[in-house]
């Protein structure tokens, strides 16, 4: 996931217990002219703004004078084709370069009028959307909502903002390749997927970032930035009617799409064999990370594959920690589940100890990953990773701001409803259940293995260190 | 050792403009802890926080490491419970609970839901008071923190901040962190019997303190606290801690790191002050103008003029128990970093010789305490506002205080610091990644 601005961290899953948030005094759903109520899950209303499509999700909260406005994009790099490569993400950074209605020299900006209310404010892009959201005093909404509104539509897109955006945009692709483990990552999607855009990482390949003409930008924005393919969320402590009266005051002038937005319809054919990706940069110490094809967000088996990397990685008694880091051969281990759209990667990472070798940690990996196939886990093994999850879920409805990151997530992934339904899927996993989705996706021919070898450094200029 | 780093650009941390939070919070001594809760809104959640002064500092002279070391020890076991069979008891519950170590304190914070707080408290009361200090543990730790700092050697922002530290901060001082083989080498001569001591005359009540904050009653919190601390006896008090002198000439350091296409970069001074002092929220404020948020100086020149770099800040630091430091850090592209760094100074003497203006004052009060607002609606950012009051010394109004503090700082005093404490003649700049090895500056 790429960042504007800082990054924050997004519990991929969320709370099924949005419910308990809603405050008894709100009447849900409304009814106010112009918008279609769809459905209620929750806690949460889906509403259809008519006029033009937009999709709205209210959750009302009133735990404190705060509240989360969000617009999800369903756009994203998976979007994206050779020579545009980033160019959401790019997009994403020049939405904040202002409107007519909008700018710095007016002195109404977005950075200047939401730090002047010191909102909690960004945009990001991953492979399936891009999302713009503050979190800010509920007194503030309407201000937000006017500017978010405005720039769906109305934004400058001037080469002459382009130029130094994009050295800003370059800057943060190197700083993610200064992580050897961020480059290792990038190799095994590449690997992994020959034809889907998921092969691409969401920053995009250097050159594109670097060469992508406005025009092409322009034309990227008048493509998706349109309310039907938009889903405007509020989350906190606002009174629903008026929410919706806002939306429609400040989306209103839109119309829908002028045509169909496109649809991704490249299939990843299927993987017949392993892959193999090495990086080999200058580093101190070695990783290793084994990725496996799994389903999207929206398949049934995702529980399951959750409660297995779980159960393999999280926590102590994990059994890649208790072979692996408990015997001093790796310094943590961690398992990446794709929750996407479309279908993803489930990547086991082994971060290497000092001493210990590749060949060793792989092999230790992957015959743990063969016994959970062979002889399966325990109950106790589901149960304690389900019980770190669903508290997980809980700690994520800590505030609008983190159920916001988290819902953000499902509407990517094609589904918001799984947001309501999904703790209660995963209650009903069970140890044969797990057993299953590991001898199903966690297939040699359908893996794609990834080694980082530091190269030694320069000792020579390594000792050249001075004041 | 400082083994985990906040972010660097952090918002300032921010107090009260809510009346009602110092009222409505409920601080006892309980078991000789300093118990402060806060009940809120959210609904099943509870987080907690807590410090005792066990840190880095407090190291005896025959090895730097044993602070660390006790603390990493905590969560390997007790006499009681083995690490699995504690981890199984907070992975079934889905509760956390962490441990850190920095220059002053042993820091302790987790999660739970409401229904488990008496289990999480108790846990949490046998890891600090009875860890089991074993061996064969023992030496696993050491590895794995061989592994950590080797790994963490790797990273142009870790490399630049340990640079920062040991330059502008004498040894001794709490925010000094020692080189990483120095500290590795205290690692592997350390032994069992050290920590056992160290945590004998370190680890007690004298000054911890336990905020929880979210959905509980109080009540019960403390009978858990009681019951689970009961004896609980020993511990220090922190020290007025010595100064760090600011430096009176410009210092400069490149760290050479292969293969790096971004440099971070790093400049900036100990500033002899502490939170408390009476010139530092106004120097924190003008900082917040050069270099805080989008509309930053820093940000909104560097960055979005002249698309320079992807992140630019300044801020104000580590001054909590002891006076801290100032400082720029910035990433560039090695091919834009001259650039970076002439563009970079040319803000920071604007904002020394010109001053902030009005204009820029007004916004940024109003956009300090609307942050506040904001970050006090989860039960992390309430904790953490609690906890700062506290670490701070002040009295918990400080919290409902803190808007009126801000907004009553005038331009004059908010230059006059600036002018007063910052030296841009006689920084320290460090700068790490594929680099030249020999600095060609100040």
């Amino acid at each position: 996931m790429k960042f504007r601005h800082l990054p924050a961290v997004i519990v991929l899953f969320a709370t099924a217990f949005a419910a308990a948030l809603t405050h008894a005094g709100d009447k849900t759903p409304v009814t106010v002219p112009g918008f279609t109520f769809v459905k209620s899950a929750g806690g949460i209303s889906e509403y259809v703004f008519d006029k033009n499509g937009l999709q709205v999700l209210l959750l009302p909260d009133h735990s404190s004078p705060t509240l989360t406005y969000m617009v999800t994009y369903r756009v994203g790099s998976r979007n994206e084709v050779t020579g545009t490569t980033g160019a959401t993400h790019l997009l994403e950074h020049l939405m904040f370069k202002g409107s007519p209605n909008f700018n710095r020299g007016k002195g109404n900006n977005i950075d200047q009028l939401l730090e002047r209310v010191g909102a909690n404010y960004n945009a990001t892009t991953w492979l399936d959307r891009t999302n713009y959201y503050a979190n800010l005093g509920s007194d503030h909404l309407e201000q937000y909502l006017a500017v978010e509104a405005d720039r769906m539509r109305n934004l400058w897109l001037r080469d002459s903002d382009r130029k130094p955006e994009m050295t800003v945009v370059r800057n943060e692709f190197e700083i993610g390749e200064n992580n050897p483990v961020s480059a290792l990552e990038k190799e095994i999607f590449a690997g992994a997927y020959i034809a889907h855009p998921y092969h691409h990482s969401t920053i995009g390949w250097r050159s594109d970032i670097e060469n992508v003409p406005i025009e092409k930008l322009k034309a990227f924005y008048d493509t998706f930035y349109w309310p039907d393919n938009a889903t405007a969320t509020v989350i906190g402590d606002f009174d629903p009617e008026k929410a919706l009266g806002l939306i429609a005051k400040y989306y209103g002038d839109y119309p829908r799409a002028p045509q169909p937005v496109p649809q991704v319809y490249t299939e990843e054919p299927e993987q017949t064999g392993p892959r193999r990706v090495t990086v080999k940069r200058a580093g101190q110490l070695g990783v290793v990370g084994v990725g496996y094809k799994i389903p999207s967000a929206r398949d049934p088996d995702q529980p399951a594959l959750q409660i297995l990397g779980s159960i393999l990685t999280s926590g102590k008694n994990s059994r890649l920690y208790k072979s692996l880091t408990d015997n001093n051969l790796t310094t943590n281990v961690s398992a990446d589940t794709g929750f996407f759209h479309d279908a993803s990667l489930q990547i086991f990472y082994a971060n290497l100890a000092p001493d210990a070798t590749h060949e060793q940690v792989e092999k230790i990996l992957l015959a743990e990953i063969e016994k959970v196939k062979k002889d399966g886990v325990t109950d106790d093994e589901v149960r304690a990773a389900t019980g770190q999850i669903l508290a997980d879920f809980a700690y994520a409805r800590d505030g609008s701001f983190a159920i916001a990151s988290t819902l953000n997530e499902y509407i990517a992934a094609g589904d918001w409803t799984l947001y309501t339904t999904i703790n209660d899927a995963l209650k009903k996993v069970t140890a044969a259940d797990v057993k299953r989705v590991a001898e199903k996706y966690l297939v040699e021919n359908k893996s794609t293995t990834g080694w980082f070898i530091p190269k030694v450094p320069d000792a020579a200029r390594t000792q050249a260190e001075s004041r | 050792m400082k083994k985990h780093f906040a972010l660097l650009f952090l918002l300032l941390t921010v107090a009260g403009v809510n009346a009602q939070i110092a009222a409505n919070i409920v601080r006892t001594k309980t078991a000789g802890v300093d118990l402060v809760a806060y009940k809120t809104g959210v609904k099943d959640v509870i987080t907690f926080r807590g410090s005792l002064p066990a840190g880095d500092s407090f190291a005896p002279k025959d090895n730097v490491a044993i602070p660390t070391l006790v603390g990493e020890m905590l969560d390997q076991g007790t006499q009681k419970h083995d690490k699995f069979a504690i981890a199984a008891e907070l992975d079934n519950i889905g509760a956390k609970i962490s441990f850190s170590v920095d220059g002053v304190n042993v820091n302790f914070a987790g999660k739970c839901l409401t229904k488990d707080l008496p289990v999480v408290i108790s846990l949490l009361a046998e890891q600090l008071r009875e860890p089991a200090f074993s061996a064969a543990e023992f030496n696993k730790v050491k590895k794995q923190l061989e592994g950590d700092y080797t790994r963490a050697l790797d990273s142009t922002d870790f490399q630049a901040k340990q640079a920062f530290s040991e330059m502008i901060y004498p040894a001794g001082h709490p925010n000094y962190t020692p080189p990483v083989q120095e500290f590795l080498a205290a690692v592997k001569t350390a032994t069992v019997d050290q920590l056992k001591k160290f945590h004998a005359e370190y680890y007690g009540p004298a000054q911890a303190n336990l905020v929880v904050v979210g959905d509980f009653d109080p009540k019960a919190l403390q009978t858990a606290v009681e019951k689970s601390f009961a004896g609980w006896s020993g511990g220090k008090w922190r020290p007025n801690f010595a100064k760090a002198t600011p430096a009176d000439s410009p210092e400069a350091k490149n760290v050479f790191l292969a293969d790096k296409p971004n440099v971070t970069v790093i400049l900036g001074q100990a500033t002899g002050l502490k939170y408390t002092d009476p010139d530092a929220l106004a120097l924190r404020v003008g900082t917040a103008i050069l270099g805080n948020g989008f509309t930053g100086r820093l940000m909104a020149n560097v960055r979005d003029k002249q698309g320079l770099t992807y992140g630019i800040g300044a801020a104000v630091a580590n001054d909590t128990f002891t006076d801290g430091d100032w400082f720029i850090r910035a990433n560039f592209s090695p091919a834009l970093l001259e650039k970076g760094m002439i563009s970079t100074k040319r803000e920071l003497d604007s904002w020394y010789q010109d001053g902030v203006t009005t204009g820029e004052l007004d916004r940024t009060k109003s956009k300090l305490v609307g942050t506040f607002k904001v970050g006090m609606a989860t039960t992390d950012g309430m904790a953490g506002a609690i906890s700062s009051a506290i670490n701070r010394g002040y009295d918990l109004d400080w919290l409902d205080k803190y808007p009126d503090l801000i907004n009553s700082l005038t331009l004059d005093q908010v230059n006059a610091a600036i002018k007063t404490h910052i030296q841009p003649a006689n920084l320290t700049v460090i700068k790490a990644g594929t680099v030249e090895t020999q600095p060609n500056e100040p």
